[in-house]
């Protein structure tokens, strides 16, 4: 069917006003336009920004979408609106349009095109995931479970997120294995958060620094980060995790390393007496350590929910 | 079967009676084999499970000595679902052949295997030596046995509505054509029903199968 | 059972039982939807009271002390609704012929009386499949706007970021019971109406292969429907319509109306497909090759195998979650043995399936749709079926992209990143389709073409957003933020809605012969346009900004886009209220009669007289050309309603040769 009307389908073929070359026209500078517009003008400001590598490169990965889709986009758009202005039916025609089935070459070209975008756009977010080497990406910020493929060089500074309803703990091994409900970050070193949860599923998403791990239950999610600049940033659950789920979040700080130093230590001394009391650090906790933890949470003033659900007649605000 | 269609001198009537009714012969077929697609991603949603969480062994709990179910409970009621597969596979050659009574017999036979391995079924469930959540096993095992029970019990069901539905039907019928239409309808309806039952009965005796060597052996 | 058929004399009209009379018993004895109702609640009390007795007499309740999240309660809820389900479908009648025939006595007509064209049709077990069409339009409007009620209802709450017009326990009732009603019940808003109503009569066929399959998948719909929302009696669900164990096992027994009823729907589906399937397979008309059946009809099938395929999984996972909370076994919780990522894994399995399922039947409407509003024939048939194919193939090796964040498999990440991207070729197809129909058109403007065009529009705005949900980097800021939720409401609302209601504006007439009003229409269709844009557009912002998914409290900074947002959305819903009075203006109150065929369509469908006849054809029809042969010079026409004696059996004979050689 489609091989016959080849023929008279072919859009130049025809005499009459050339519409593909029209649409063509119509469409370049738009295109042009509208990339040059998103990837210099609005790329810059685009989410999530550029406070640390990952969201740099979610940030550059986005802009590189954008500046694929709004050609795709227009295309349709011009053709579409071309086509609606052009070839309404007007009033008193009651004749057919032309029948054409089909045209081989422009539904190939279609496929051609349509099959290249999408294997270069694979290919680039497989780059973009550091999977070439490229240790400042790391995975692109995102979880990627116990055993993580992509890793940055050198020793990360290591903090466990312990995610509870409706909470997020954080715990420093490498400094006695404090936990406390304040996340600080120093500027430019690789940072590897282990993120657990102790009841249901969370997710921790750090959206400034790019990084989105979810918390379950018994498993460790490692994601990587280098934070390039110092700030606050905010601290969401993203997933969702029963009643108060929407006043799941708290706020981060990101310091020089001195000063990141400098707390550290203050408050590895502060909370020895409750450190003590606490399992001893874990990528992540069962049951057992889990009523462990939660006990010297209480002492220490900062219980979640406990791991357990409370009854609808009873929500108490975190 | 298409014998019974005289190509020429049909009334429209006639034309479309003969028309639908080699439409639902044929959707007899294609039901069986795409009923069994979709059993088939059901079940497999339980293998998917037996090997993920046999995989991970979350804290070791995957398979405990503790959770083991009775082998030759397990064995018998495996046994039972296939004998009765397998006979009815056998006599359906039969009645094939034309040999009505054979198939009666033999349906029968295939119908009380099939419901004794629901009851032990049953039995087994009641008496289980462990706890259901007493590790990734238990679950699988707890979770897919009444599953596989329900499906075995309307498997009886709809053999039993096929001995209910043969028994009116002459034995000659099955030997030489009968002269109305309307007769030999009933009958190559019943043998296509008969088919398919035999197919989806043989297919469950295949997942029975399975079962029985993921739970008792590659555990 | 499943696959039984039943002797000729069983079958009537449309693939209805034959007139029986009353089967002289007074209508309050016969069955139908009053019966049904007392079925449905005899079986709640009686399974409630096992539920009660098992748990007491057995102590199931301690029994198994090291499961902390589960309670109880959950038996008597769970055996209550299944009972309920039971006694629902046996005071239909849906039981009556397997049980007649289990006792060998020959089957009955249930008391019905076919030729009864009354309104009390409507509300029984009934095998037509043209009824069957309806009684899924009406169910599916109501669920359809009892859904969009509650969305109201979130963005009521989301005006302010601090102040709360309801509680979070209520909020999040709210968000659970939309998103579970949305996607349970929508799976089925074209398959359902259009699918069971127009297939059979597309294919040039009497009936349906299996009548009784297809009335039971409708006739669980309401079921479902009452299910979920008796959630709230229960103190609803926490957890979405996505229910993450362990989560949904440590949630209170609303959990249970979530899980029965989704699990409910994962049946209904399955049946429908299957009938859909087996009768386009089987039941074709003479001539109604596989080339020349209606890209609407393609449409079905691809979406019909999703159904039977993917719905056992969606069956499967909400089973082990009922039996992780009464059973208390152990699949989802992790420190037995279980894991809550095989609850992720199985439910995304179906899930994304699921995705397309909600896509592929408002791409076979407005393919179906453009030829005739352009007056050309479809560009690329072949390109389009495949398109359609190819997605239903392809959807079901894309899910572990829901899952890029969770933690597991990092190494899976580009195999999964490359599938996703992959399914927006044959996507693409349905592009290159409508443009390719689009050149050199003459196209009118008429109320269902305008929603096919804006279909296109908000599809392909969410098609694109998908593109950067694909990719890793960009996910990992998008993933569970209103991004998310504003692409997957462009391709629902925006595709599946639209094609919905484009179907109804088309195929109204032919389903009653009563013309919705054109001008009603057309207010309808440019303020949920423009409402529908005002309301989702922004939430990629939104989401992009850092806004999570179902919270109840926002970034104050967000206040502005939210507010716009929610004002919009009820605009949106007062798009759609325009459209209920439409439709119960015209179809109630004026019922403006239009017998021909007001659109001048080439669809076999439209060549019968609207509403079709009882029996859909008076004889069968011999297909002679493909549906889209517009502009075509002395085109045959598409099919011989009263063919000559002797092609039917012509080619039965040629099917049985096929046959024997296979």
């Amino acid at each position: 069917m489609a091989a016959s009307s080849a023929e008279a389908a072919s859009p130049t073929a025809r005499t009459g006003p050339n519409h593909g070359l029209r649409i063509f026209l119509i469409w370049l500078p738009i295109a042009v336009i509208a990339d040059w517009l998103l990837y210099f003008v609005y790329g810059p400001h685009m989410p999530p920004g550029t406070m640390s590598t990952s969201a740099a490169s979610q940030q550059f990965d986005i802009k590189v979408m954008s500046v694929l889709a709004a050609p795709v986009f227009a295309f349709v758009v011009v053709y579409a609106g071309y086509a609606f202005i052009v070839w309404r039916h007007r009033e008193g025609d009651d004749t057919d349009g032309p029948p054409i089935y089909g045209h081989a070459r422009i539904q190939a070209t279609w496929i051609t095109i349509s099959a290249v975008i999408v294997l270069c756009l694979a290919a680039f977010g497989t780059y973009e995931l550091g999977a070439f080497g490229q240790s400042s990406l790391a995975g692109a910020g995102a979880g990627e479970g116990p055993s993580p493929i992509w890793k940055p060089n050198g020793t990360p500074l290591q903090i466990q997120v312990i995610a509870q309803q409706w909470r997020f703990t954080y715990r420093y091994p490498q400094y006695g294995g404090f936990e406390t409900t304040a996340l600080y970050l120093p500027v430019g070193q690789p940072i590897q958060f282990n993120v657990t949860s102790i009841d249901v599923i969370h997710d921790f998403w750090a959206y400034q620094l790019g990084v989105k791990a979810d918390a379950n239950p018994g498993v460790n999610n490692i994601a990587y980060t280098t934070v390039e600049h110092t700030g606050t940033f905010e601290v969401r659950c993203d997933e969702l995790c029963g009643l108060w789920h929407g006043a799941m979040f708290n706020q981060g700080n990101v310091v020089s390393v001195a000063a990141f130093q400098a707390w550290a230590h203050k408050t590895e001394i502060k909370l020895a007496s409750v450190t003590k009391m606490l399992p001893a650090y874990a990528t992540s906790y069962d049951p057992t350590t889990i009523a462990q933890l939660n006990k010297a949470m209480v002492k220490a003033g900062i219980a979640g929910a406990n791991g357990y659900y409370y009854p609808p007649q009873d929500p108490v605000q975190p | 079967m298409a014998e019974t269609t005289a190509p020429s001198a049909m009334s429209p009537a006639e034309e479309e009676a003969v028309y639908y009714h080699e439409a639902a012969l044929n959707s007899a077929w294609t039901g069986a084999r795409l009923a069994a697609g979709g059993m088939s991603f059901l079940f497999g949603c339980f293998v998917f499970a037996f090997f993920y969480l046999k995989a991970l062994n979350s804290h070791g709990l995957w398979y405990t000595s503790a959770s083991r179910p009775q082998l030759w409970l397990g064995t018998l009621i495996m046994v039972l679902v296939v004998a009765s597969a397998l006979l009815q596979w056998a006599v359906l050659q039969m009645i094939k052949r034309g040999n009505k009574s054979a198939w009666m017999a033999g349906a029968v036979v295939a119908l009380v295997l099939g419901l004794a391995a629901v009851v032990c079924s049953i039995l087994q469930l009641m008496y289980i030596p462990f706890w259901p959540g007493a590790s990734g096993f238990a679950s699988v095992f707890v979770g897919f046995t009444p599953v596989f029970l329900t499906f075995a019990f309307c498997a009886m069901v709809w053999l039993e509505i096929l001995i209910m539905r043969a028994r009116p039907i002459p034995q000659i019928s099955f030997v030489e054509q009968p002269p109305t239409f309307a007769e030999a309808f009933a009958v190559q309806r019943f043998q296509a029903a008969l088919s398919s039952f035999t197919f989806v009965w043989n297919y469950l005796a295949a997942v029975a199968l399975v079962a029985w060597i993921l739970f008792y052996f590659v555990h | 059972m499943a696959i039984e058929t039943q002797p000729e004399r069983a079958q009537g009209a449309g693939g209805g039982l034959p007139a029986e009379g009353g089967g002289g018993r007074p209508w309050w004895a016969r069955p139908a939807i009053h019966t049904a109702i007392v079925g449905a609640v005899v079986g709640y009390l009686l399974g409630h009271a096992l539920g009660d007795y098992l748990t007491g007499a057995t102590g199931a309740a301690n029994q198994y002390p090291n499961v902390p999240l589960s309670d109880s309660e959950d038996w008597p809820i769970v055996l209550g609704y299944t009972l309920a389900i039971i006694g629902w479908l046996a005071g239909l009648g849906v039981f009556n012929d397997i049980l007649r025939q289990m006792v060998g006595r020959p089957i009955s007509g249930n008391g019905r009386a076919h030729q009864n064209s009354g309104l009390a049709r409507f509300f029984r077990y009934e095998l037509d499949h043209k009824v069957v069409g309806i009684q899924y339009l009406v169910g599916m409007i109501i669920y359809f706007c009892t859904a969009g009620l509650l969305a109201m209802a979130m963005r009521t709450e989301l005006l302010s970021p601090v102040n709360h017009v309801f509680t979070s326990q209520v909020y999040i009732e709210i968000v659970g019971e939309h998103g579970t009603m949305m996607m349970m019940l929508m799976t089925s808003v074209i398959v359902g109406p259009f699918g069971n109503y127009l297939v059979p009569i597309m294919i040039g066929s009497k009936r349906v292969a299996f009548p009784r399959i297809e009335a039971l998948s409708f006739w669980l719909t309401p079921m479902a429907f009452l299910i979920l929302l008796s959630g709230f009696m229960l103190g609803g669900f926490p957890f979405g319509w996505t229910g993450y164990a362990p989560l949904s096992i440590q949630a209170t027994v609303g959990a249970d109306s979530y899980a029965v009823a989704f699990g409910l729907m994962g049946v209904s589906v399955a049946l429908a497909g299957f009938n859909i399937i087996v009768t386009v397979i089987c039941y074709r008309a003479p001539g109604m090759r596989w080339g020349r059946l209606p890209m609407f009809v393609w449409s079905m099938v691809s979406t019909s195998f999703l159904f039977v395929l993917a719905a056992p999984v969606l069956f499967a996972g909400m089973y082990m979650l009922i039996m992780d909370r009464t059973a208390q076994t152990a699949f989802f919780e992790d420190s037995l043995g279980g894991s809550s990522y095989l609850y992720e894994n199985v439910f995304w399995f179906f899930g994304h399936p699921e995705v397309y399922i909600l896509a592929l039947p408002g791409f076979g409407i407005v393919s179906e749709l453009i030829p005739v509003f352009c007056r050309k024939p479809l560009f690329a048939y072949k390109v389009a079926g495949a398109g359609m194919i190819g997605v239903s193939l392809l959807s079901f090796f894309v899910w572990q992209h829901h899952l890029f964040d969770s933690g597991i498999n990092p190494d899976m990440r580009p195999l999964f990143m490359v599938t996703t991207e992959l399914i927006s070729i044959p996507t693409g197809f349905i592009y290159l389709v409508a443009l390719g129909t689009f050149w050199k058109a003459k196209i009118r403007f008429r109320v269902p073409m305008l929603f096919c065009i804006a279909m296109y529009f908000n599809f392909l705005i969410g098609g694109i957003s998908g593109v950067y949900l694909s990719d890793v980097p960009a996910d990992t800021t998008e993933h569970g933020s209103f991004f998310v939720m504003a692409h997957f409401h462009y391709t629902i609302m925006g595709g599946l809605i639209f094609a919905f209601m484009a179907g109804i504006y088309y195929w109204l007439p032919k389903m009653t012969g009563i013309k919705l009003n054109e001008k009603l229409g057309l207010w309808h269709f440019w303020i949920m346009f423009i409402a529908f844009n005002s309301t989702f557009l922004p939430l990629f912002a939104v989401g992009d900004a850092g806004q999570p998914r179902r919270v109840f409290e926002y970034a104050t900074n967000l206040q502005g886009l939210n507010d716009w947002v929610s004002i919009s959305s009820y605009f949106l819903g007062f798009s759609i209220l325009l459209f209920v009075i439409n439709f119960v203006w015209s179809t109630v109150i004026v019922r403006e009669r239009e017998v021909g065929n007001p659109w001048q369509s080439r669809g076999l469908e439209w060549q019968v007289s609207s509403p079709p006849p009882a029996d859909n054809f008076d004889q069968i029809p011999v297909v002679l050309s493909s549906p889209y042969d517009y502009g075509v010079k002395d085109a045959q026409p598409v099919a011989d309603l009263h063919p000559p004696a002797g092609v039917v059996t012509a080619a039965i004979m040629s099917a049985d040769a096929a046959r024997v050689e296979a």
